[in-house]
């Protein structure tokens, strides 16, 4: 992540980047869809190996006992990109994150401390006239994207996706602030939407569970697959050890929430990411049930209802709310 | 000013906020619904002032984030059970929409602005409804309608005098169904606020209530048989006295057959304040057009009638032409006798026509008039004896309730009590000589006497007449009604309050409600008893409140208490009525005091009424005067006297 600059977090407004574009001798373009809708998939899917570390191979396991509360809290962030304006061809974006634990008490979802926000302008500040980054950087909080890549051609797009990538990251820096609190200070198991290989803490935290629920990448030996695209609903694998090098090492499992029927085999399917340790099969069955709890209410109407647990979806809808 | 915050105002470009309503969310236990009174802080200065909104709440919705509901049903797998075992809640709203009772400022009339939301205090509900310009301070008079309760505040609720009685606006309407709406409590509740609390710069005030059915009305001045706690709390809150009305006058005609009043009241320990009420043909002859409708009077009738009442009416009348002896008409069987000897006149010189009007006309008038003595016997006498309401000399007394029983009477004859009491309360005011400056005159069933269809009555001419000029003489209707939408719409429309009791359904489909939101309309239809809506020129909506139970004793109750007394024997009515006079009378002189006057009925309750309504010192000197006028002529020349009787051993009066 590049050098910042400017005011404190959270005083970008979309509106405020405008009147600071127009100060700048920008003209700001007519409303696009954000970042995230226009980008197509960044990478194809594949079938990854891991390894097993719970036995010796790859299996399917029936969740034992019913399914029970666990979780106290839910953590998601979102993100929203847009392109305000083009300075020549480098697109100047304003990103927008907000992350947020959600902790339930009495079955009621209230927020746990603080939240996350953050408004920023994002471009390759290098490649803009001076002037106009002292005019941007009175005004708004900037992040330069140059450091992304410092090399690569100067396509608009290819520049866009850079900034993209850096809220990106914004997003999962907020997201880790909020872990390391959790770990910290938090009162029970929280369940965080998407993974927690990212944050040294949580991935070695025993009340700290990723759920991950797209499946660009399908841990399991080629010859293993069909095992987790047959599971059932109720049914694990094993657990296997999640390790890449920009990440902390985390036991990794697939659970189906529900039973596809003719949706497809990747219905209902997520992936579970915990703490690494030595009663994983009893710790991956329990944090399986507690998963198998959270099924009601169901996400609807959201469209990945099959795999996103109402907890997260609360919170989805509390970021979206406060994130004007 | 500050208390915890409610809520907050929302407004999106579906559901904005106007000047007269806005929207506000709130926590879902937080305890508000429709009829909470709010208040709307923002901290946006207008002008250099924070504007204040207060606002009643009218509308409540709730929802949760499902897109629909076969989700929620999805995710339980059809068993509601499950739904409810879900950790976590939906997320749910409760959103309100409140309409706008005031800002303060008046002016700029903007929008509700966005802002916190704050249940009203009890100053809050004073400023809210306007009542601080009159129901506190130098100017004070207000009358309490109720108390208004939400959310641990306890408010009182005036209303404005000058609205209510006049000059500024008047007359109130009252309307529920018949047994919850708590009609005739509720006017009883507002009457003895009335009286506690009009100031004496309003000048004097007295109530003439129609007792139309049962004995709703008949026990005014008798405590109510219990009275809990919390309804002498809000008699306290209220300042007003838990109480029975000090002076209440009963007024009601004789049965048909002469024997009692006709009236559930009519118990010998509260005979004291009944007064019967009786016509003679004066008038009666006054109000004829309450009683002959068009398909008996024709303009050739109508004209014989204004003759009869101008030329032949209480003065000697001669007709040597005609007549074989000089009138002088002052009782229905005065007129009867001239109408007799006017009908041989003719019939002896073979003539069709007198003064121009035909002997078909003369005999059908004759048949019409006479015939209402007949008809409305008990009220009408033919000897032309009048008991009434004390209509002239200043007879009104201040703080006094005049009840007119006519529940026993038939439809016409209550007509004509109606008629007539109300057009001689309008003219005794009109010359100031009533001796109070305002009167109430309340008539339940209103849709029966003003109805919005049917025939134009007289009845219906002169409550239309009342509703839309009484407040300029101090005559001020309170009507009540079981369907408000069968009024007359100029009768309740120029009603300036409104109360509501519980409404039926149906009638709240009507047109009529259509400016009610559907939450409050469902609240008027379940309301519980001592609860109403009341609608007031100062309040910029309907606001709900609660009155106590009157404290005067219920027809129900009262009847039971004070079971009215049963048919019996003339001799023994009569020795009832007479003791009450001289309490030396006994059944044994009534009885032979009638055996000297012979077996004229007639005669002997002409003579009873005469002596009631005199209360001469000597009663038995006078009451046999009275019998002996009637008597003598017929016992002397024709009837041998009755022999004495023997006191009854029996008799429980002796």
């Amino acid at each position: 992540m590049g050098p910042t600059y400017g005011p404190s977090e959270g005083a970008a407004s979309v509106r405020a980047v405008l009147r600071a574009l127009r100060d700048s001798g920008l003209t700001p373009r007519a409303a696009e869809a954000m970042l995230e809708v226009q980008r197509a998939a960044d990478e194809p899917p594949r079938v990854e190996a891991a390894v097993p570390v719970e036995g010796a191979a790859l299996e399917v396991r029936a969740v034992p006992g019913a399914p029970v509360v666990g979780f106290v809290a839910f953590l998601d962030g979102i993100q929203r990109s847009r392109v305000l304006a083009h300075a020549g061809p480098v697109p100047l974006v304003h990103g927008a994150v907000a992350a947020a634990v959600r902790l339930r008490t009495d079955r009621r979802p209230s927020t746990w401390e603080s939240p996350v926000l953050s408004q920023r302008l994002y471009a390759p500040l290098g490649r803009l006239a001076s002037d106009v980054v002292r005019t941007l950087a009175a005004a708004l909080p900037l992040t330069d994207t140059e450091s992304e890549s410092t090399e690569g051609p100067e396509h608009p797009q290819e520049l866009a996706a850079r900034a993209l990538t850096a809220v990106q990251r914004t997003r999962e820096s907020a997201e880790l602030t909020l872990v390391d609190a959790w770990v910290a200070r938090g009162p029970g198991p929280l369940l965080v939407d998407g993974g927690i290989s990212g944050s040294a803490a949580g991935s070695a935290s025993d009340r700290v569970v990723g759920v991950v629920k797209s499946h660009r990448t399908l841990y399991a030996a080629p010859a293993a697959l069909p095992l987790v695209l047959d599971l059932r609903e109720g049914e694990r694998t094993t657990a296997v050890r999640l390790h890449t090098p920009r990440r902390h090492a985390v036991a990794t499992w697939y659970l189906r929430l529900r039973a596809p029927a003719a949706r497809g085999p990747l219905f209902g399917l997520v992936r579970v990411e915990a703490a690494l340790g030595d009663d994983l099969t009893e710790r991956a069955d329990r944090i399986s049930r507690w998963l198998l709890a959270e099924r009601a209410p169901v996400a609807l109407p959201d469209a990945r209802w099959d795999v996103m647990v109402y907890g997260v979806r609360e919170c989805e809808q509390y970021l979206s709310a406060i994130l004007r | 000013m500050s208390t915890a915050i409610l809520g907050r105002v929302v407004a999106t470009e579906r559901r904005p906020n106007t000047p007269h309503e806005f929207h506000f969310w709130t926590r879902l236990d937080a305890p508000v619904g429709i009829g909470t009174i709010v208040r709307v802080e923002s901290d946006r200065p207008v002008n250099g002032v924070l504007p204040r909104t207060y606002g009643v709440v009218t509308e409540g919705f709730g929802y949760t984030d499902l897109a629909t509901p076969l989700h929620d049903v999805l995710g339980a797998d059809g068993d509601p059970a499950l739904a409810s075992a879900a950790p976590t809640e939906r997320t749910e709203i409760r959103l309100y929409t409140a309409a706008v009772l005031r800002h303060v400022p008046e002016e700029p009339l903007q929008p509700v602005a966005m802002g916190t939301v704050h249940l009203a205090s009890e100053a809050d509900v004073q400023a809210a409804l306007r009542m601080d310009g009159y129901a506190s301070g130098p100017q004070r008079r207000g009358v309490p309608v109720g108390l208004y309760r939400a959310g641990g505040t306890e408010a009182a609720v005036h209303l404005d005098a000058d609205f209510l009685l006049g000059p500024e606006a008047a007359h109130l309407s009252i309307s529920g169904v018949s047994g919850l709406a708590t009609k005739t409590s509720a006017v009883e509740w507002l009457l003895a606020g009335i009286f506690a609390h009009l100031p004496p710069s309003k000048g004097r005030v007295a109530a003439v209530c129609f007792n139309v059915k049962g004995p709703d009305l008949c026990f005014l001045d008798q405590p109510a048989a219990a009275l809990a706690d919390e309804d002498r709390a809000m008699y306290a809150a209220l300042g007003i006295p838990a109480a029975p009305f000090g002076r209440v006058r009963y007024f009601a005609p004789w049965t048909a057959k002469g024997d009692r009043l006709a009236t559930l009241r009519s118990h010998e320990a509260l005979q004291d304040a009944v007064t019967p009420l009786t016509w003679g043909l004066r008038e009666t002859l006054q109000y004829a057009e309450v009683l002959l409708n068009k398909d008996d009077v024709d303009a050739k009738a109508d004209a014989l009638i204004d003759f009869i009442k101008e030329r032949v009416v209480d003065q000697p009348f001669t007709d040597p032409g005609f007549l074989e002896r000089a009138h002088e008409v002052r009782s229905f069987s005065d007129l009867e006798q001239w109408f007799r000897d006017l009908l041989r006149g003719m019939e002896s010189r073979n003539t069709e026509v007198w003064r121009t009007h035909h002997v078909a006309t003369i005999r059908k008038v004759r048949n019409r008039l006479t015939n209402i003595s007949t008809r409305c016997k008990g009220l009408v006498t033919d000897d032309g004896l009048v008991s009434d309401l004390p209509f002239k000399d200043a007879g009104f007394e201040d703080r006094t309730v005049y009840v007119v029983d006519v529940a026993n009477l038939e439809e016409d004859a209550q007509d004509l009590v109606f008629a007539r009491v109300v057009s001689q309360l309008r003219e005794a005011l009109e010359k100031r000589q009533l001796g109070v400056e305002q009167v109430v005159v309340f008539v339940d069933e209103l849709n029966k006497y003003a109805p919005a269809d049917g025939p134009d009555t007289y009845v219906r001419k002169m409550l239309l007449d009342i509703a839309e000029r009484g407040r300029y003489l101090g005559l001020v209707l309170f009507g009540a009604q079981q369907f408000r939408s069968q009024v007359h719409r100029r009768v309740v429309g120029n009603s300036g309050t409104a109360l509501f009791g519980r409404m039926d359904p149906d009638e709240l489909a009507t047109p009529g409600y259509q400016t009610l939101a559907p939450a409050t309309k469902a609240r008027l239809a379940t309301l519980e008893k001592g609860q109403l809506m009341v609608r007031h020129p100062h309040f910029g909506q309907p606001i709900f409140v609660r009155f106590p139970r009157p404290a005067v004793l219920t027809g129900r109750e009262g009847v039971e208490r004070f079971p009215p007394v049963a048919e019996r024997p003339l001799e023994e009515a009569l020795t009832a009525q007479l003791r009450r006079l001289d309490p030396t009378i006994t059944l044994g002189w009534v009885q032979d005091t009638l055996a000297l006057a012979g077996d004229d009925e007639d005669g002997v309750l002409r003579a009873r009424n005469r002596t009631v309504q005199a209360r001469p010192d000597d009663v038995k000197a006078f009451f046999r005067a009275q019998l002996r006028k009637r008597a003598t002529p017929e016992v002397a020349g024709r009837r041998a006297p009755a022999p004495l009787r023997t006191p009854a051993s029996d008799d429980p009066y002796g």
